[in-house]
């Protein structure tokens, strides 16, 4: 019995320590990046007061882009979507649209609103992918920059992987097609590519907000407004936190593994060289962006990822739990497959910074943090159960966490107020602010089970999305 | 080591380090809280402030320009007598102003251009000029090149030769406004690459001003800096400088590299067609 005794204290003691210690590095590192972030975003900020836009818009050197939307059952909304795709200000661009084997009407939409007719383009296809079943350009001049792609159904990854075969230009801006893209997301985003001195810049992304509840008219954005319900309103808060004090902080340390899947730009040459879009993992993007930036240290190119903190991209989010985990649980299978898929990088000093930092980050932050914590209240369970916990130091213990959680956020919403100030509404800032105080009671449990959900997927071998249901923005047109 | 375990295991820190903490989060959020609601209200205020002095100005200037009214007589005006001497209203004077003179040309922006000095408002420019800041630099510069203050052209050449990008692009953006071509041939002996961002800025800067001056341009093709070259032979095409052609046709029989003679090749095309 004593034996035994000994064998739970030296448990329980061991058990502390790695909890504690775990603890410390997620805050502390939490409070660096923000640190950073908060540094970056001023700096940046700073810079651009003085950028003209209008100079990219005028010259005939700005940087070639090819727009490449995926799209699969999107009828309800393709013709709309299509038109504010066209009309962003920006010159030298295309818009490939890719019917992903659609089930709906929108090849027909498309066809009829757009004035379509079969085009015979030579393609000389770099990646292989899914069967094209037809190319179309518009008869229409006005359409003059849209070209849609008919191929059979082979998910996001293999439409993406048409458009890059298809792209005439050097650099591809991959859209997700039902996101609101503010009219100049494009200027903003192709400067980087000027900007390059002896590294090239293999990628830029932008920040993605959420746009539930905002008002939308003729496929621009024109008003933000917080969402009613609270799902949707701990996520914008959640992507304020994500975008504005973690993105920010990786890019300025140049160890960013994630584009946002719905609003990046790449360097095409790179992209292909690095073998497109992965179409073994539900994770694509961020898979991308780590096998480019891999492609690089390997063959020892200088190059450099970069990340633009302007809210460009508004994209809807999940309103119910059922859809809210099937997202959830994709993007855990996706962190599982692109770790496990560059394992090799992890601690590797050949990685540099990407290897000895951001991979273990993700690691350990990202992909074990749901199972540390779900582990943490089991254990918290048994430790009740046996009489071994103090309830006086576990009300402290959870006050602490909680706390920390809720200043997080206050100083997301500090570096929101401070800089972009989209939300400037008097009770829609103290909605946020509210959602702030309830997140960790309501918005952290599903999303921690959401995720351990992903991981059970993973187990279980389920691929690829699943059904997303949207609800579709408030449209005034 | 063993001091620090038994420190940890005697748990007399555990209390104060949480109640410690927990405080410390409570504190800070609640005055980031209040940073907001201040930054908010402050906002709030300059924003009526601001819109105030604008109508303020805006009317003085409306009459100075198309009322004939005397430089003397809006110096003498009750308001701008009142606020000429706070800071906010001279900052929101000057950019009204030079808003202002965005969208007139001939007499109308030379009476814009000598209100601007006559009221002081160049001092507090070439203060920002002078400033150690870059940011405050640069918007003195703006200020001084969108006013056509020529007698700092010296001063902002030599800022154009900075490290800070932001500072050397808003320079180089302000001599081309003031001196055109005279304003970038000190490039030919920059010792640095000048990224495509800064060579954009540039060509769009002489597009935007009109400069008809090309005098000296074909000076940067014999740099020694390659992208000094490439950035001559994109103004060379831009402005369409066809009388420069035989500078190009030189350039591409003996470029310094292949990429230099692929480009030259491409503008003399370009030129010829």
């Amino acid at each position: 019995m004593t034996f035994f005794n000994t064998e739970i204290t030296a448990f329980c003691d061991i058990y502390l320590v790695l909890i504690l210690g775990y603890a410390v590095l997620i805050m502390s590192s939490y409070l660096f990046l923000a640190y950073l972030s908060t540094k970056e975003l001023r700096q940046y900020l700073k810079k651009n007061s003085f950028v003209d836009y209008d100079v990219l818009l005028t010259s005939e050197f700005a940087p070639k882009l090819s727009l490449i939307a995926p799209a699969y059952n999107e009828g309800f909304t393709i013709e709309e979507n299509v038109k504010s795709l066209l009309s962003l200000n920006y010159n030298n661009y295309e818009v490939i649209v890719v019917n992903d084997g659609s089930k709906d009407n929108s090849m027909e939409i498309l066809i009829n609103t757009y004035d379509l007719t079969a085009a015979e383009l030579t393609i000389h296809p770099k990646i292989e992918t899914k069967q094209i079943r037809g190319i179309y350009v518009s008869k229409n001049a006005a359409f003059k920059k849209l070209i849609v792609v008919d191929k059979e159904n082979g998910g996001k990854a293999d439409a993406l992987n048409v458009g890059l075969n298809i792209a005439q230009n050097p650099y591809v801006v991959c859209i997700d097609v039902d996101c609101i893209l503010d009219k100049d997301a494009l200027l903003r985003l192709a400067k980087p590519f000027l900007e390059s001195q002896g590294k090239r810049i293999i990628a830029t992304g932008g920040v993605v907000r959420i746009a539930n509840q905002c008002i939308i008219k003729n496929g621009r954005l024109v008003e933000v407004n917080i969402p009613d319900s609270l799902l949707p309103r701990i996520q914008v808060l959640e992507y304020l936190r994500a975008f504005l004090l973690g993105r920010m902080a990786w890019g300025r340390l140049d160890g960013l593994l994630l584009i946002s899947g719905a609003f990046g730009a790449f360097d095409k040459e790179i992209a292909l060289l690095a073998g497109g879009y992965s179409t073994k993992t539900v994770g694509e993007d961020m898979e991308l962006v780590v096998r480019m930036r891999r492609y690089m240290l390997e063959n020892k190119l200088p190059y450099t990822v970069r990340y633009i903190p302007d809210p460009l991209c508004w994209t809807e989010a999940p309103e119910d739990f059922k859809i809210f985990k099937k997202q959830r649980s994709r993007w855990m299978r996706g962190t599982i497959e692109t770790l496990s898929l560059h394992k090799k990088m992890f601690l590797n000093p050949k990685y540099k910074r990407l290897g000895m930092l951001s991979v273990p980050y993700w690691t350990l932050f990202e992909f074990l943090a749901p199972a540390i914590e779900a582990a943490g209240l089991i254990i918290t369970v048994l430790f009740f159960i046996f009489g071994l916990l103090n309830f006086h130091f576990f009300l402290l213990l959870l006050l602490f966490v909680y706390f920390f959680a809720v200043f997080f956020s206050v100083i997301a919403l500090y570096s929101e107020e401070r800089t972009f100030h989209k939300y400037p509404k008097q009770v829609d800032f103290l909605k946020l602010l509210l959602a702030a105080f309830i997140e960790p009671f309501y918005f952290h449990p599903l999303a921690v089970y959401a995720s351990l959900a992903g991981y059970v997927e993973k187990i279980r071998g389920t691929k690829g999305w699943g059904e997303m249901t949207r609800k579709g923005f408030t449209k005034n047109n | 080591m063993l001091e620090l375990w038994q420190l940890y295991k005697s748990g007399t820190w555990v209390e104060d380090f949480l109640s410690l903490s927990i405080d410390l989060f409570v504190g800070a959020s609640f005055i980031l809280y209040i940073m907001i609601i201040w930054s908010r209200n402050r906002n709030i205020k300059q924003e009526k402030l601001r819109a105030a002095y604008t109508i303020i100005i805006e009317k003085l200037m409306f009459s100075m320009i198309f009322e004939d009214t005397a430089l003397s007589v809006i110096k003498e005006d009750k308001n701008y007598i009142t606020l000429s001497n706070k800071s906010f209203f001279r900052e929101v004077a000057a950019e009204s102003i030079i808003n202002l003179h965005k969208n007139y040309e001939g007499i109308y922006a030379e009476k814009l251009e000598d209100f601007f000095k006559e009221s002081g408002l160049i001092n507090d420019s070439i203060k920002k000029l002078r400033s150690f800041n870059w940011e405050i630099k640069c918007k003195g510069i703006t200020e001084l090149a969108e006013m056509n203050v020529t007698g700092v052209f010296d001063k902002i050449l030599a800022v154009s030769k900075a490290r800070n990008k932001t500072l050397k692009i808003t320079a180089l953006n302000a001599c081309v406004k003031l001196a055109g071509v005279k304003g970038i041939v000190h490039l030919t002996e920059h010792p640095f690459p000048i990224d495509e961002w800064t060579q954009i800025n540039i060509i769009h800067a002489f597009k935007k001003h009109d400069i008809g001056d090309t005098k000296g341009v074909e000076l940067l093709l014999e740099s020694q800096n390659t992208t000094v070259v490439t950035l001559g032979l994109k103004l060379i095409k831009e402005l369409k400088l066809s009388q420069k052609a035989h500078f190009v046709a030189a350039l591409a029989a003996k470029a310094p590299n292949a990429q230099i003679q692929y480009e030259a090749e491409n503008i003399l095309q370009a030129l010829n067609s």
